[in-house]
């Protein structure tokens, strides 16, 4: 039986400007994590915040029998502030790990990472477990975000991928433009041939990348977040539009048929 | 001691007072994990309609202060779909398993609860009149004495299972509606369902839920939910369910103490899976420090 699993933080510090480097103690559930998986987590003292909130699983590794849980995160509003705010040792109630992971095939030749923003931490959990899994690709990530201030998580990146390429909306660092821009110059080099491509990052990256991506032959998969209440598929709070193969279009939960979905299913809408 | 936690809500026999509330819990299947469903008193499955029904568009869902705004809107998998993939798992169980119900008329309520009443491993409908999501049918029915007691008539009419009506305490006065309701025959009440709320991003200067308005639930609401309780306690004679807010056993034994005859669990699933056991061994536990042999006891012991 999973039950709400015991936890404490660890450690926690800022990155960068608004951007934490929280580290989680827990218990033997989380060392089955795949990258792709999140955790639901709350403070277990307070009333704020009310409901737990969905991090995505930045790493993992364990000591003996505790089990320590990785989280890059960025403060978007109140709940998140409370976390940034919280200190060693201080208890958390954790669910997880949560949904669906990515689709990592045994061996193909080349895996492309599309990170924007806070989107790096599921990436980076991706191309770690590959590295040390001896994984055949070659990966290779491209990391963009508004200014080179808000850069994160390049330290691991440059660790287990084999290329890094950097784009800052404001030209502070890389290329000067938006990542899928960056992306879209090497396209042609990454669409033909036994490659896999993976995504996270702000929707509107997402809904570039996904057009840049229509009518080619490739396997793009994107992580999506979405507000969440239950994060196990029984509130239907989380949904997004999607369909298969010219199907009709259904609603998956973005915490159980989620977070990851075939780029080329997801309907964005407005 | 051994406390007996049986209490008997309107032809429904539960081992303990603690249900889950419905459109917290899903089909059931979705808390396995996390809790062993025998030892609930009864589960209530997400809404019911004939014919699934794909919900609002997102955002769905949006934190207040000690709660949350819901606009999910009703999405099922419709009857049909709940008999053959949902309830096999759920006869399994030795929990009373309670379907609750709605419709955009009165003959899709009586549709509905005819199909349920022959339905093996169903033990109780839970008839939702009071959804402020809906745009049609939930709303008005609810709020109306003589629309509530038009649909309580016709399925009680055609179901041969106990029937308890879910009521919207967004009214002017919640026991005009008990009233009417329990002359139209009714086994039982359970409320409240959700208060209707509204959130706004001061950003984008838009609401939070795409469907603008959706339904306040957690522990802003309970002090509204157990004065209405203890309300219409007061005001009918069948047994009544208390819902609202409920965290934690502390909570549960208020609506207890108010009269409630049972209580269900909704938004602290969502806070703490397991929570709804937790209420069950928390009650057993007060009952037992305090020498009260039967749940019954302590039921609508309120001193004024």
């Amino acid at each position: 039986m999973k039950q709400g699993t015991s936890a404490e933080l660890f450690s926690q510090r800022e990155m960068a400007h608004g951007h934490f480097l929280m580290t989680v103690r827990t218990e033997a559930p989380f060392k089955a994590s795949l990258p792709g998986q999140f955790v639901m987590m709350r403070p277990e003292t307070g009333d704020c915040p009310f409901l737990p909130r969905p991090f995505s699983i930045y790493s993992v590794r364990s000591r003996g029998d505790d089990i320590f849980v990785d989280i890059l995160y960025t403060v978007v509003g109140k709940g998140t502030e409370v976390f940034s705010r919280l200190r060693e040792g201080d208890p958390l109630h954790i669910l997880g790990p949560l949904g669906r992971g990515f689709d990592i095939p045994p061996s193909c030749e080349r895996i492309v990472l599309i990170a924007g923003g806070i989107g790096v931490p599921p990436l980076s959990f991706l191309a770690q477990r590959c590295r040390e899994g001896n994984h055949p690709a070659r990966i290779i990530c491209y990391v963009g975000a508004r200014n080179a201030g808000m850069l994160v998580g390049l330290d691991r990146l440059q660790e287990h991928c084999s290329a890094v390429e950097i784009s800052t909306d404001d030209g502070s660092r890389g290329y000067h433009g938006p990542v899928t821009e960056l992306f879209r110059r090497d396209i042609d080099h990454h669409t033909g041939g036994d490659i896999r491509i993976y995504s996270c990052g702000p929707r509107p990256m997402l809904i570039g990348l996904q057009a840049l991506l229509k009518d080619r032959p490739v396997v793009c998969q994107a992580s999506l977040e979405e507000r969440m209440a239950c994060g196990i598929g029984a509130c239907l709070g989380c949904v997004v539009r999607t369909h298969s193969d010219g199907t009709k279009s259904n609603l998956a939960r973005v915490c159980k048929e989620g977070p990851v979905f075939d780029i080329s299913e997801i309907e964005f809408g407005k | 001691m051994k406390v007996k936690m049986s209490v008997a809500v309107g032809g429904l026999t539960l081992k303990n007072p603690v249900m889950t509330a419905s459109g917290t819990f899903g089909y059931g299947e979705e808390y396995a994990d996390y809790l062993d469903l025998n030892s609930l008193g009864a589960v209530v499955v997400k809404g019911l309609s004939l014919h699934p029904r794909g919900g609002n568009p997102p955002p769905r869902i949006i934190e207040t202060a000690s709660g949350m705004l819901n606009a999910v809107g009703l999405q099922n998998v419709g009857v049909e779909e709940f008999i053959d993939e949902k309830l096999p798992y759920l006869r399994a169980i030795d929990s009373a398993i309670v379907a609750n119900i709605f419709g955009e008329s009165v003959d899709e309520y009586v549709e509905i609860a005819h199909i349920l009443s022959d339905t093996e491993g169903v033990d109780a409908v839970e008839v939702n009149i009071s959804c402020p999501n809906v745009k049609k049918g939930g709303v008005a029915f609810g709020s109306d004495p003589l629309l509530a007691a038009e649909v309580t008539r016709a399925v009680k009419g055609t179901c041969r299972l106990p029937v308890i009506v879910k009521l919207t305490p967004n009214v002017t006065d919640i026991t005009e509606i008990a009233r009417s309701v329990e002359a139209a025959g009714a086994d039982a009440l359970s409320l409240i369902n959700t208060l209707t709320g509204m959130s706004i991003d001061v950003e984008k200067r838009t609401p939070h839920l795409e469907n603008i308005t959706g339904g306040l639930s957690g522990p802003a609401i309970k002090p509204v939910a157990l004065r209405m309780v203890w309300e219409t306690v007061n005001a009918v004679s069948i047994p009544v369910i208390g819902i609202g807010g409920i965290m934690n056993a502390s909570d549960a034994l208020e609506f207890l103490i108010a009269g409630a005859r049972a209580v269900q669990i909704g938004t602290a699933n969502f806070i703490n899976p397991s929570a709804a056991v937790d209420v069950v061994d928390g009650i057993e536990r007060y009952l037992a420090q305090r020498g009260i042999g039967n749940i019954n006891d302590l039921i609508g012991t309120l001193r004024i």
